[in-house]
C-alpha cells in the first residue's frame, strides 16, 4: 500500500528536469516507433530502431529517478505506468528479435506507447522514501511483477498477429511470453509474500489485489499446461487459434489486475 | 479407472483453473459489497474468520466456497498427475528436465498444505497499543509487552521519514525477548512475529505505538516451497535441445 504524495520534498531541480527530459524523449522515441510501424516503415533490425534508443533513453529516466528519490521507481500510479511500459518494449526486444516475428510489432509498439503516454498525463512529482518502501523486497515484487506485465502485453501482440495471419516464429514466441511472463509474475508473487510477511505480518491478506493476482498466475499456470492437452482427447476445440486466443486475452486479465483492481474495486492494496 | 483419468487430466486443469478465476474475480466483488461481512477477515486466522462468518449468509460467500473448493481440488490434480508421471519416468529415461514440472507441482502443494496450516493453527493479534514506558497483554501468548522507547523522524511535510520502537517482551516478570520494531523489520519470538502498525500521542503527551502479533506455522514451509518453485521455474527456462516437457 502505498500513500499519497504528501508533499514536495527538496529534489536537485537540475536532475529533476534532466530526468523529465529523459521521461518526453522516451515519449518521442516510442511515439516515433509506433507511427513508423503503423505507416508500414520497419528497420533491419528492433536494434536499430527508435524503440531501443527508447528503451536506452528510458531506462536512464529510470535510474536517475531511483537515484532522486532513493526508492525503486514504481510506486504511484505514474511509475507503475512508464516501469509497465518500459517492460513492454523490454519483453518485445527479448522475444520478437527475428525476421519472422517483426509483424507482432505493430501493436507491440502501441502497447509499449500506451501508458508511457498515459503515464505523461499525470503528476510526476518525485514521492518521498516511505518507511514501507525501504526494502528491496519492494523493487524485487514489483519489478518482477511488471516483467511478467510486459512479457503478457507481448503475448497481445503475438497472439493477435497469430490469429490473424499464423505463423510458427509467432507462435513459439507467443508460448514464450506466457512461460516466461508467469515465471517473472511468480517470483514478484514469492517476493511479494516475503516483503508482506515483514512489513503486515502475513504472506498474504484478503483484498481484491491479492485475489486478482491469483488469479493471474492461476491462469497463466493453466495456460502452459495447455499446450499439452493431446489434440486426439477430446479436448473441446482446442487449437493452437484458441490456445493464441487465451494468451492474447491473459492482457485484459493482467490489465484488470494492475489498473482495473485499483480504479474500479477498494482495495488496500493500491496506488 | 476413469475417476483416476479425471483426477490426472490436463483438461481438469484447465477447468480448475477457470472455476478458480470466475470465484476469485466474483470474490473480488463481493468484498467490495460486503464490508461488513468481509472487512474483518484479516484479524484473525481464517479458519476462525470462516467458522464465525463462512455459512452466515451463503450467497455473498458463495465465491469462497468455490475458491476453496476449485484450489483444493487442483491441488488433488497436481499431486495425482505428478504420482503418475513420477513413476512413468522412473520407469524410463530419468532427466532432470522431466522432473522439474513436478518439483514444481510438488512445491504448489506444498504452499497449499502449509497456508492450511497458517489458517488453521495461527493467531492474529490485532492491536496491542502500548504508551512509553506501559506495558500491555500480548492476547492469550502470556506475554506482557512493553514499549521501552519510542523513536520517529518526522518530514517537514508531516508523514513518518522513519519510526521504530524498543520494546521488550516479559512472561511473568522475566523478560524473554528484547528488540527493536520498525516497519519491514518485526521481533520475531517463539512463532510470533510483533509488528508496529502505528503510533500517535497520548492526551497527556507520551507516545505510543500499535502493534500486532501474528503467527503463521506454514510460513517457513511456505518460503521452503515457494523458493523450491522458483528454482525448478528457472532452470525450465533454461533452453534445451530437447522437447520432453
Amino acid at each position: 500500500m502505498v500513500p499519497d504524495p504528501p508533499g514536495t520534498e527538496a529534489f536537485d531541480p537540475a536532475l529533476e528536469g534532466v530526468h523529465l527530459i529523459l521521461f518526453w524523449l522516451a515519449l518521442a522515441a516510442y511515439g516515433a516507433e509506433a507511427g513508423f510501424r503503423i505507416g508500414g516503415v520497419a528497420p533491419s533490425t528492433p536494434w536499430k530502431s527508435p524503440l531501443a534508443a527508447g528503451v536506452a533513453l528510458h531506462a536512464l529516466f529510470l535510474a536517475l529517478r531511483w537515484h532522486l528519490s532513493g526508492h525503486a521507481p514504481m510506486a504511484g500510479l505514474f511509475e507503475s505506468l512508464t516501469v509497465f511500459s518500459f517492460c513492454c518494449a523490454l519483453a518485445g526486444l527479448l522475444l520478437c528479435r527475428g525476421e519472422e516475428t517483426t509483424a507482432a510489432w505493430v501493436p507491440l509498439s502501441v502497447l509499449v506507447l500506451l501508458p508511457q503516454a498515459g503515464a505523461a498525463l499525470i503528476d510526476k512529482r518525485l514521492t518521498p522514501l516511505y518507511p514501507a518502501l525501504d526494502t528491496p523486497w519492494f523493487a524485487t515484487h514489483v519489478g518482477f511483477s511488471f516483467l511478467g506485465y510486459g512479457f503478457f502485453a507481448a503475448g497481445l501482440a503475438l497472439g493477435a498477429v497469430y490469429l490473424r495471419s499464423g505463423g510458427d516464429a509467432i507462435y513459439r514466441a507467443a508460448g514464450q511470453s506466457a512461460l516466461y511472463g508467469f515465471s517473472a509474475f511468480s517470483a514478484g508473487m514469492v517476493c511479494g509474500g516475503i516483503w508482506a510477511y515483514y512489513a503486515w505480518g502475513s504472506y498474504w491478506i484478503w483484498t481484491p489485489k491479492e485475489i486478482w493476482s491469483v488469479i493471474v498466475w492461476i491462469y497463466f499456470a493453466a495456460l502452459t499446461h495447455l499446450k499439452f492437452i493431446p489434440a486426439q482427447d477430446g479436448w473441446p476445440g482446442w487449437t493452437k487459434r484458441l490456445e493464441m486466443g487465451a494468451t492474447a486475452a491473459g492482457y485484459v486479465v493482467m490489465l484488470l489486475t494492475f489498473l482495473g483492481v485499483s480504479l474500479l474495486l477498494r482495495s488496500s492494496h493500491t496506488f | 479407472m476413469a475417476f483416476w483419468r479425471f483426477l490426472t487430466s490436463l483438461k481438469t486443469c484447465a477447468w480448475l483453473g477457470l472455476a478458480f478465476c470466475i470465484a476469485g474475480a466474483a470474490g473480488s466483488v463481493a468484498m467490495g459489497r460486503y464490508p461488513e461481512l468481509f472487512a474483518d477477515m484479516d484479524a484473525q486466522v481464517f479458519a476462525g474468520w470462516f467458522a464465525r462468518k463462512g455459512t452466515a449468509d451463503p450467497g455473498p460467500t458463495l465465491w469462497l466456497y468455490g475458491l476453496l473448493l476449485s484450489t483444493g481440488l487442483l491441488a488433488v490434480n497436481a499431486a495425482c498427475c505428478t504420482a503418475e508421471r513420477l513413476v512413468q519416468i522412473f520407469r524410463g529415461t530419468v532427466t532432470l528436465r522431466r522432473l522439474l514440472p513436478h518439483a514444481m507441482h510438488l512445491a504448489f502443494l506444498g504452499v497449499v498444505l502449509s497456508h492450511l496450516a497458517s489458517a488453521l493453527y495461527g493467531d492474529r493479534i490485532p492491536g496491542v497499543a502500548v504508551p512509553q514506558g506501559g506495558f500491555a497483554r500480548v492476547g492469550g501468548t502470556g506475554w506482557v509487552l512493553r514499549l521501552d522507547r519510542f523513536d520517529s523522524v518526522m518530514a517537514p511535510e508531516g508523514y513518518p521519514k522513519d519510526f521504530s520502537a524498543t520494546v521488550t517482551l516479559y512472561r511473568d516478570t522475566t523478560p524473554v525477548a528484547r528488540g527493536v520494531v520498525r516497519t519491514n523489520e518485526p521481533l520475531f519470538h517463539e512463532g510470533y512475529g510483533i509488528y508496529i502498525r502505528n503510533f500517535g500521542s497520548t492526551p497527556w503527551g507520551a507516545p505510543y505505538a500499535v502493534f500486532d502479533a501474528n503467527r503463521d506455522p506454514g510460513a517457513t514451509a511456505i518460503l521452503v516451497a515457494s523458493l523450491l518453485f522458483t528454482a525448478a521455474n528457472l532452470l525450465y527456462l533454461y533452453p534445451s535441445r530437447r522437447t520432453d516437457a
